[in-house]
């Protein structure tokens, strides 16, 4: 945006801005555009996810309010805003007025590092995937206070459920993720998706390889296996239905949301779904390329970019439009990827969610970290680091034994892994069963 | 670990083990079928569906655009019926639907004659509360008469709540309607209902028993009586003795012969009563214009007073009829006729009361031929 401005601004109009005025007013410019961005794209997820599940249950789903009832998230705002905002007699009013805007507040943060399109992301942080979860861990807070302040059985069991639910799934979660942060060598966002050029294979390990953006991780043994655990895990944090505990209607009426009417719980489904959207687009920024895709790469470079300022403004828009358009392409697959499971699991115990997350996921990204650390060593390391196998190995050799070698270790964990899962939950529905058998 | 329990007792109930095969492990492939399952779902659901019998596909009928296939069978709320061709209703106020409606909500007042005050097999006024009608179809299916039927509407929501005390003009539909609505249904009882109907509409008098809001099909009706009435005086006329006829109907039963033949019956009973009695307790009887023409004992008197009542009965039928018809009618000329002397060519009215006087007569003499004996 900075480098847009001063091109536009002191460039093509020659007004000669300082630069603290630039920087101003791209920033300003930023948080608008996220500030808009962010409940549309919850206005937006509320309806695409009640059209999608509708059809999965063979129904139509809302199609009442304007064409195919697109404006059906509006009419639901508006009725948000005008019902009766109650806070319990026994309340403590003012933990209970601050938890929304607690849980609200860093799901906005969070998109202070997500990038659009290619040169389109707010803050470039260095530690910007860091930033992003360290962030979102912050909402738990938020849910706490919601359910202690609420002063209500159901609201505290459901906090204690989310904040149990958080922090164990935050595990897998980071841990599937540094996997990807060791063969990238950075936390930076950009840097992610840059590593994500190529063709199948990412170009930084093959040099030679045709860039058309589609070097994804995914691809990769490691990478496939650090996004399945990363996308259970993202399902646990951002509370969708196989892992909706925390909220269980059919047992804890709606959890720590119990106490709360009116706008204030309009915002923590506001919360709900940025998360889920952040969620979603973070799986699809480090796994599936974020914005890379064909073209994009090919666009940016003609465009004026640090690297090129006397390139063409135009296809740094056109760029955009394409990264933009990829981008949210891969965050709305994955979100119907969430609706899917939904429509498809029921809703996990809070034993067997502890269980999954612990018993087999932490185990399964941990192997998968050595798989990464693996790679690295096959595709970068040389005599140097005490490598001494590959050298005088060919860029394709090397890559492909990685490949190989970590496909061979990821299988055989996860085929090992789920024999001991299912045999220690058979063991432990044996062991209940003995018990009550003692009992009786 | 060997052979889990199927059932186990535990102090707070039973347990019963559902027998999961835990030792085959699946590696995600379960979690992988389910979710085919619902992709299915999804991608077939795109498509609509009108079988009924597929499990895929999009079943929602889009209500106000699209209607309701609606079974036959299908009961909502009951309607009365009535005739398409002559207008006549098949209700004949036999109370049986009033009488079984579980929740009591339909009421109803039967026609009476104005002319005798007797009742007819036709209703005057019928109501259905259908703010309280429960849509149980009891009334339909007791009718004898395949009156009540159930209709297939369901769109009564209102905001005004006496309209859904529905009144008889607003229940009654023709029954070209309702064999739209449930053509074998009422193929089933059509010509039973309407052998019925005929039955029933021969014993109602004048307009009764016609739907009230027919207003064309009523007015027709008077005409057509109207027209009869002329008929029939100038045949009363064209007959030399005959002072007036009362302007009968061409019906064969009206309510003013039937009570004329009553009053026969009656008296020939009373005859028969008196014959039994003793000529001491005989009171002594004025004279009397009655044919028998002797003083008689109560047997006599009796048969005298019905042949009175029967001439009564017919003027005033006449009485009735005239300013209800024409006024060329001349009706008022008969007013003193006796049945005695009445011309051979007389209306039915007449003739029937005639009948009923030579009855009682009859019934003296044989009376007075058994006492002196």
């Amino acid at each position: 945006m900075y480098d847009m401005l001063t091109a536009l601004i002191n460039g093509a109009l020659g007004w000669g801005w300082p630069e603290w005025a630039l920087n101003l007013l791209s920033y300003i410019l930023i948080v608008t555009i996220v500030l808009v961005v962010a409940p549309l794209q919850m206005l937006f997820f509320t309806y695409y996810e009640r059209r999608v599940i509708a059809r999965m249950q063979d129904r139509v789903g809302p199609n009442r309010v304007g064409p195919e009832g697109i404006w059906q998230p509006i009419a639901d705002g508006v009725k948000m805003f005008t019902k009766e905002d109650i806070v319990p007699q026994a309340a403590d009013r003012i933990v209970h007025f601050l938890a929304p805007c607690v849980v609200v507040a860093p799901t906005v943060l969070m998109f202070a590092v997500v990038p659009w399109g290619p040169g389109m992301v707010p803050v470039d942080l260095p530690t910007g995937l860091l930033f992003f979860f360290a962030i979102s861990s912050i909402s738990a807070v938020g849910l706490m206070m919601a359910g202690w302040a609420s002063n209500n059985k159901f609201s505290l069991l459901g906090a204690m459920r989310a904040v149990a639910q958080m922090v164990s799934y935050e595990i897998p979660a980071v841990l599937s993720l540094i996997a990807i942060v060791i063969i990238v060598g950075s936390l930076s966002i950009n840097e992610i998706i840059a590593y994500q050029a190529g063709l199948i294979i990412s170009n930084r390990d093959l040099p030679g390889v045709p860039d058309l953006g589609l070097g994804w991780f995914v691809f990769t043994p490691v990478g496939f296996v650090a996004f399945v655990a990363f996308f259970i895990a993202a399902l646990a944090e951002g509370e969708r239905t196989p892992f909706d505990i925390p909220e269980a209607d059919s047992e804890i009426v709606a959890g720590y949301m119990t106490e709360y009417s009116g706008m204030k719980f309009g915002l923590f489904y506001l919360a709900q779904y940025v998360l889920n959207f952040l969620l979603c687009a973070i799986t699809a920024i480090i796994f599936f390329g974020g914005w890379q895709g064909p073209g994009v790469g090919w666009l940016y470079a003609q465009g004026i970019t640090p690297a090129n300022p006397n390139g063409n403004g135009l296809f740094n828009v056109l760029a955009g439009i394409l990264g933009v358009f990829y981008f949210l392409l891969k965050t709305y697959i994955f979100f119907f990827v969430m609706v899917w499971l939904r429509g498809a699991f029921p809703r996990l115990r809070i034993d067997q969610l502890m269980d999954f997350g612990w018993k087999f996921l932490i185990p399964w990204t941990l192997a998968n970290l050595f798989s990464a650390a693996l790679w690295v060593a096959f595709t970068r390391w040389g005599p140097a680091e005490g490598m001494l196998i590959t050298v005088g190995w060919s860029p394709v050799l090397r890559w492909l034994a990685a490949f190989v070698v970590t496909l061979a270790i990821n299988l055989g964990v996860y085929l090992w892994l789920t024999r001991v899962y299912a045999a220690s939950q058979a063991e432990r529905r044996r062991a209940e069963l003995e018990e009550l058998s003692a009992a009786a | 670990m060997t052979a889990s329990p199927f059932e186990i007792e535990i102090p707070r109930g039973r347990v019963i083990e559902v027998q999961r095969d835990d030792t085959r492990v699946r590696w995600g492939g379960g979690l992988l079928r389910g979710m085919a399952v619902v992709w299915k779902h999804w991608k077939e659901s795109f498509k609509l569906n009108r079988s009924y019998s597929q499990i895929h596909g999009t079943f929602t009928i889009e209500y106000p655009e699209e209607q309701p296939r609606i079974p036959e069978a299908y009961r909502n709320m009951p309607i009365l019926l009535y005739d398409d061709e002559t207008g006549h209703e098949l209700c004949t106020s036999c109370f049986q639907c009033e009488r079984i409606c579980p929740p009591q909500v339909i009421h109803m007042t039967q026609a009476k004659d104005p002319a005798t005050g007797k009742p007819v097999p036709a209703v005057a006024e019928f109501i259905i509360e259908y703010d309280a009608c429960m849509s149980c179809g009891f009334c339909a299916e007791v009718c004898p008469f395949d009156a009540i039927k159930m209709d297939h509407e369901f769109e009564l929501s209102t905001d005004d709540h006496t309209r859904l005390t529905v009144h008889k003009e607003q229940l009654l539909r023709p029954i070209s309607y309702y064999a739209k609505i449930a053509p074998t249904m009422w193929a089933e009882v059509r010509e039973s209902a309407l052998k019925k109907l005929q039955g029933n509409v021969r014993r109602r008098p004048d307009v009764i028993g016609l739907a009230p809001q027919l207003t064309e099909k009523i007015a027709a009706r008077r005409a057509e009586l109207a027209a009869q009435a002329v008929q029939a005086a100038q045949a009363a006329a064209a007959a030399p003795a005959a002072p007036a006829a009362a302007p009968a109907e061409g019906r064969k039963l009206t309510p003013e012969e039937k009570a004329a033949k009553l009053a026969a019956i009656r008296a020939a009973k009373t005859a028969q009563a008196g014959e039994s009695a003793t000529p001491a307790e005989a009171a002594p009887a004025p004279p009397s214009p009655a044919p028998a023409g002797e003083a008689a004992p109560s047997a006599d008197k009796a048969a005298k007073l019905a042949a009175i009542r029967a001439a009564n009965a017919a003027k005033k039928a006449a009485a009735g009829e005239a300013p209800a018809t024409l006024p060329v009618a001349p009706a008022d000329g008969m007013a003193g006729d006796t049945p005695a002397d009445a011309p051979p060519a007389a209306p039915p009215a007449d003739k029937a009361a005639r009948l009923a006087a030579i009855r009682a007569a009859n019934a003296a003499k044989k009376q007075q031929s058994g006492d002196g004996s």
